[in-house]
């Protein structure tokens, strides 16, 4: 545990079903790692590359965008995403930042257990990653 | 309006951030786990933040009285409350806001209870850490909010409905008696639409005619601008003014503004190639429509006679034009095939198969379908009439499609299939006439639907926005649809569409002027550039343009999803109350590492 | 000690806050309209929150229900009432007069802040009716984890009046005492949306519904597959097995002139579809089987649906199944009567077999009361003029909404809702100035 909570993991959520889903995982007072911090917004469309790679460079270990998937109420903005997180990965890759530690996925408003899953996955990653990183440099 | 902004911001510079941070015990829901005081100590360090307090129930009339005390007393300007969900209690305190007198635009929730407290259990220190970064992040975003307004167009007390059939008439009447002003546009040179060719409708048995006049005289009775042979040359303008030109018989234009539209196009009958069951080839092969049509007027008798012959044998064929598999029926013009169900055939047929057999008592009737849908109320009737009247089913799959083969001498034809009903037998139907079935398809409303960006599904009908969700609107805010323009129906189905359109048009119109929620793209006209990025990641039409060498924004169009800001080089497009710089703000303070809040300038 | 009676005024009166009720609702407040919104149970969103995925588009059903939920919870014009009872509608010189009778949760609402306490500390566990069943709540619970209001409901039969409750609320809110509040309301119209049941799972004995473990109702199956269903996955009742051959029987409460039900209840083939699809989701390797008479996929996208159901390998069989009895293991076996192929008569062993159950009205005027409405013969709510004003009942200023007036999806019921909102704000303004 100590491990995880030395971690900052940034969840993105959109207020039409991820983080209404957060609140359900909540209101069923599961447990996860304090090390989570979540912002909502309409849609994560709105965040250019940069404002990913910022994020990285002020210490943010992990970044799980929770989307709307198919629920998406904007005319294009889940293809547009998905293309933009591509690139992201390019920059990520490029700045030798692990792809790992970006995730892009879809949370409805009663997916506790993937909503659950999605954060244990990133926290190995990220564990994982700090390995790597360590291994090259020993 | 662009100036009014303009001195906003200006009196915004000038005016001083005092940020009052308030955190919720929730009767130690939140406080058992999270260090309430410590948090407020750690926030009361922060530049902008004035005030910070701590309070066992914040959303209590005394937990509000304390935001609305510092608002008044105290200059508070901004406020931040580290509570419950925002789903629960933001429109509290934003209400709580505006009785103080401030903007409630200025507020920000903070979510420490499902997202902080209720899951960290047992880890009260780092539970309490995130709140203050919480918190801190809370107070970075509404440091950097402007006072927003609602944005508000002019609502025109009028509708635009076009297509007169039952679903046009029904919405015309129903948007009429709201005290909305309603002209009915029709092609044709008379009311009534698909309904005019019906004899008597199921499960009523009324006379089809009878329920045209009825609408008709209500229609005539109101004050309703009917137009008939008249089309729609041009719709401009958006949601609560549109302009609408109407092209009459003279090709002269008249001109109608009207603040929502509605779609009541309605379908036209699928039209089978020539030879489809040997449709076109042998007058013997009707389609459903020609047949009632047909039969309409014909006396009760114990023989049939068509083109001078006695009919003994008639065969029904259904789903011709509908249920199609792609490589098994010929696509339609566009190569899609039709793969969707027309909904009313199984019955319609049913229904034409009983009225037969009342005129024709001496009839042998064969009906060839793949699954009898006779759903709605009374429709399982008719399909138990016909079964004890001795009609014959047969059950055709899309791998033994029924084989028309016109007779050696001419006169009649078989039908060659594998019935399943009886383990696959090959069976030859003697036919001395057939009647097909067919299906719906949309009309062609092509004109509009490229005009004004009509979304369409992949079987050709307008698409609303969400089955459930908006099932009578179109993604075009302002524009409804009722009726067969949006899919097989039958009367009773398109009378409810209409009346449910008519509810969201009313809602729309209700008062004078449209509120909607500020939250959509604005441009920094000073920061653009003119590169027109954006542009192209826009996918509502006329909500992002370029005029004077710079971007503007529709705000009645906008729907603030923003796609354009994430490409903008020198963010000079945000989303009113989530602007990047207020992210940003928000990830410098979930990243610091010490708990003094960063002193970022707002 | 009883409080005085409480009046209340409204334009319309919602009997009903299932999706019918609740798109009723919203259509005409926000046309302005004052709307008093009546619900009997302790959380408003009625059948279609207890849903797991929706045909056609497999959106969850809580993503689609609880916005509208929310929505109507904080409205301005509707004034909400959960957990409470319409006794009684009566119309006198032009308004309507409703009895009402507001059931005790046993805590005071304006104090409860729904953190659950009070159902952490509770030691009774009772069965859970939202899960049908199949899982478990406290005597003081709130109705599921996404109900609004987020307000328990303490059960006082079961209830051991021990207090450990009273003692874990922080704000004290809890009241053994709490009588019925009884309400006096005047409204000029009313739209009743009173939804539907299913059909007896018990009602068709050759099926053996009521005894077999492993055959479930449809409703149940919801459960089961739902993100936040009572076992977390789905497995069968009997031994929690993790089912390999699944089977649904259609038409189990429906187009049965025994069951006095002969009308098609136009859902089942599709929720069995769905359900299929969503069980070949979550277990690749199960044989799914739905055993049919008529596939009735009439609605918008619904055939297309049913074909990639079919593309995804669930098998469909044209049959009748005659009887269903089990093994020794709980193992269902049916009688299979196929009506394409081979007609001999077979027996077939599943795991977990779903009988598709029909609708039957929830409120039947001549057996509950409340309001005098004419009833069809399928004793479903009548429409006086079905083909042009389908929500019109038998009394003036009393409109229906959804499946009160027969057997409909969400997607018509919803359509329904407006066009019934429409009618309602409709004749109060013809009843202006009168």
């Amino acid at each position: 545990m100590g491990d995880h909570n030395n971690m900052k993991i940034l969840l993105i959520t959109t207020m039409i079903s991820s983080y209404p889903g957060a609140n359900t995982v909540g209101q069923a007072h599961l447990h996860y790692s304090p090390g989570t911090y979540i912002i909502r917004v309409p849609d994560p469309v709105v965040f250019p590359e940069s404002f990913y790679m910022r994020c990285y460079e002020k210490g943010i270990d992990g970044i799980i965008i929770m989307s709307s998937g198919s629920d998406c109420p904007y005319e294009g903005a889940y293809r547009r995403l998905s293309e933009r997180v591509a690139r992201v990965y390019v920059q990520m890759k490029e700045n030798g930042i692990d792809p790992s530690r970006l995730k892009l996925t879809t949370i409805c408003t009663v997916c506790k257990a993937a909503f659950l899953k999605e954060i244990n996955e990133m926290q190995k990653n990220i564990l994982q990653a700090r390995a790597d990183k360590e291994g090259v440099a020993a | 309006m662009e100036e009014e902004k303009n001195t906003q911001s200006e009196e915004n510079e000038s005016e001083e951030i005092r940020v009052g941070v308030y955190v919720c015990h929730c009767g130690g829901n939140i406080s058992d786990v999270v260090d309430t005081k410590a948090v407020v100590e750690a926030l009361k360090k922060n530049p902008n933040v004035k005030i910070a307090k701590d309070f066992v129930f914040m959303c209590s009339d005394p937990g509000q009285k304390l935001i609305i005390d510092d608002i008044i007393e105290n200059n508070i300007n901004r406020i931040v409350v580290s509570a419950c969900s925002p789903t629960l209690h933001e429109t509290t305190f934003r209400k709580a806001l505006t009785r103080a007198g401030l903007n409630p635009y200025l507020y920000e929730h903070v979510n420490i209870r499902e997202q902080d407290s209720w899951v960290h259990k047992g880890e009260n220190e780092a539970a309490t850490a995130k709140a203050i970064r919480l918190t801190a992040a809370g107070v970075e975003k509404i440091a950097r909010q402007d006072p927003l307004e609602p944005i508000v167009v002019n609502a025109e007390g009028h509708v635009v409905v076009i297509g007169g059939g039952v679903a046009g008439m029904r919405a015309a009447l129903a948007l009429i008696k709201r005290g909305l002003g309603v002209t009915l546009i029709e092609k044709g040179d008379r009311l009534g639409g698909r309904a005019l060719e019906l004899d008597r409708v199921y499960p009523t048995e009324e006379k089809a005619s009878d329920i045209v006049s009825q609408l008709e005289n209500a229609v005539r009775a109101e004050k309703i601008d009917v137009r008939l042979n008249c089309e729609i040359e041009l719709i401009e303008g958006f949601v609560g003014n549109f302009d609408v030109q109407i092209r009459g018989k003279d090709s002269k234009i008249d001109k109608v503004r009207a603040g929502a539209i509605v779609l009541a196009t309605g379908f036209d009958h699928y039209q089978p190639y020539e030879g489809e069951f040997g449709y076109g080839k042998s007058p013997i092969v009707v389609t459903l429509p020609e047949f009632n049509k047909l039969i309409a007027d014909m006396p009760q008798s114990d023989k049939f006679t068509y083109k001078g012959k006695d009919i003994k044998n008639l065969a029904f064929i259904h789903c011709v034009g509908s249920r199609q598999m792609e490589g098994v029926h010929q696509p339609q013009a566009d190569g899609r095939v039709n793969d969707y169900c027309s909904r009313v055939c199984c019955t319609a047929t049913l229904h034409t198969i009983n009225k037969t057999l009342d005129k024709f008592p001496n009839l042998n009737i064969f009906d060839l379908y793949k699954d009898i849908r006779t759903y709605g109320h009374g429709h399982e009737d008719y399909y138990e009439k016909a079964s004890k009247r001795g009609v014959t089913f047969f059950r055709y799959t899309d791998d033994s499609i029924p084989e028309y083969a016109p007779s050696s001498n001419g006169s009649g034809a078989t039908l060659t299939m594998k019935d399943v009903l009886t383990w696959n037998e090959e069976v030859s139907i003697p036919a001395d006439m057939i009647v097909l079935a067919t299906g719906m398809v949309p009309r062609d409303i092509s004109n509009l639907v490229g005009m004004l960006k009509l979304p369409t599904g992949t079987d050709r009908f307008l698409q609303e926005v969400h089955p459930k969700l908006r099932p009578v609107e179109l993604a075009n805010n302002g524009i409804m649809i009722a009726g067969t323009c949006q899919g097989p129906m039958d009367i009773t189905e398109s009378c409810a569409a209409a009346g449910a359109s008519a509810a969201k048009v009313s809602i729309l119109l209700s008062k004078k002027t449209i509120e909607m929620d500020p939250y959509v793209a604005r441009v920094d006209e000073a920061k653009c550039d003119g590169c027109k990025l954006c542009l192209a990641e826009c996918e509502y039409k006329g909500a992002l343009f370029m005029a004077e060498s710079y971007a503007h924004v529709n705000p009645a169009l906008c729907v603030g999803c923003g796609a354009c800001v994430a490409v903008c080089p020198p963010r000079a497009i945000n989303i009113a109350g989530w602007t990047l710089d207020q992210f940003d703000g928000m990830i410098d303070a979930i990243s610091m590492e010490e708990l003094e809040p960063a002193t970022v300038p707002a | 000690m009883s409080a005085a009676t409480i009046q209340k005024k409204a334009d319309v009166l919602v009997v009903g806050a299932g999706i019918a009720g609740l798109q009723a609702s919203l259509d005409l407040a926000d046309q302005g309209k004052q709307i008093l919104l009546v619900e009997s149970q302790p959380s408003i969103g009625g059948r279609m929150i207890n849903l797991s995925k929706v045909f056609p588009t497999l959106d969850c059903a809580s993503c689609i229900t609880t916005p509208r939920m929310a929505s109507v919870a904080h409205h301005p014009s509707i004034d909400l009432l959960t957990y409470t009872e319409v006794n009684k509608i009566e119309r006198t010189n032009g308004k309507f007069h409703a009895s009402i009778t507001k059931k005790p949760r046993y805590l005071d609402e304006t104090a409860c802040i729904g953190c659950k306490r009070c159902e952490e500390a509770c030691t009774t566990f009772l069965p859970d009716e939202y899960d049908h069943s199949l899982g478990a709540k406290k005597a003081i619970s709130i109705a599921f984890t996404n109900a609004i209001p987020q307000y328990p409901v303490l059960d006082m039969d079961e209830c051991l009046l021990c207090g450990a409750c009273a003692k874990a609320c922080p704000t004290q809110c809890i009241n053994f005492m709490q009588e019925p509040q009884e309400i006096e309301a005047e409204a000029g119209a009313v739209i009743m949306a009173t939804g539907y049941n299913l059909t007896e799972i018990s009602a068709k004995k050759q099926y053996g519904g009521d005894i077999y473990p492993n055959v479930i109702s449809p409703l149940q199956m919801e459960r089961l597959l739902a993100p936040h269903g009572p076992y977390g996955g789905v497995m069968r009742p009997s031994d929690g097995k993790i089912p390999d051959s699944i089977a649904f029987v259609q038409c189990a409460g429906s187009r049965d002139k025994s069951l006095g039900v002969p009308y098609c209840s136009r859902v089942c083939c599709m929720y069995a579809i769905k359900q299929a699809m969503l069980l070949s989701g979550s277990l690749p390797i199960a044989d799914i089987t739905i055993y049919y008479m008529d596939i009735r996929a009439f609605g918008k996208g619904y055939e297309q649906f049913y074909q990639n159901a079919k593309a995804m390998g669930i098998q469909f069989v044209k049959a009748k199944v005659g009887r269903i009895s089990e093994d020794e293991n709980h193992n269902p076996i049916l009688r299979v009567e196929r009506q394409e192929d081979c007609s001999q008569p077979e027996e077939v062993t599943h795991d977990l077999v779903v009988l598709s159950l029909g609708m039957v009205p929830a409120w039947i005027p001549d057996r509950d009361g409340i309001i005098p409405l004419e009833i069809g013969e399928d004793r479903f709510v009548r429409s006086v003029n079905e083909k042009i004003t389908p929500s019109l009942t038998s009394m003036e200023g009393v409109f229906a909404a959804g499946t009160m007036t027969g057997p409909k999806d969400i997607v018509d019921t919803i359509v329904e809702a407006g066009a019934a909102a429409t009618e309602a704000a409709n004749y109060l303004r013809s009843q202006e100035g009168r």
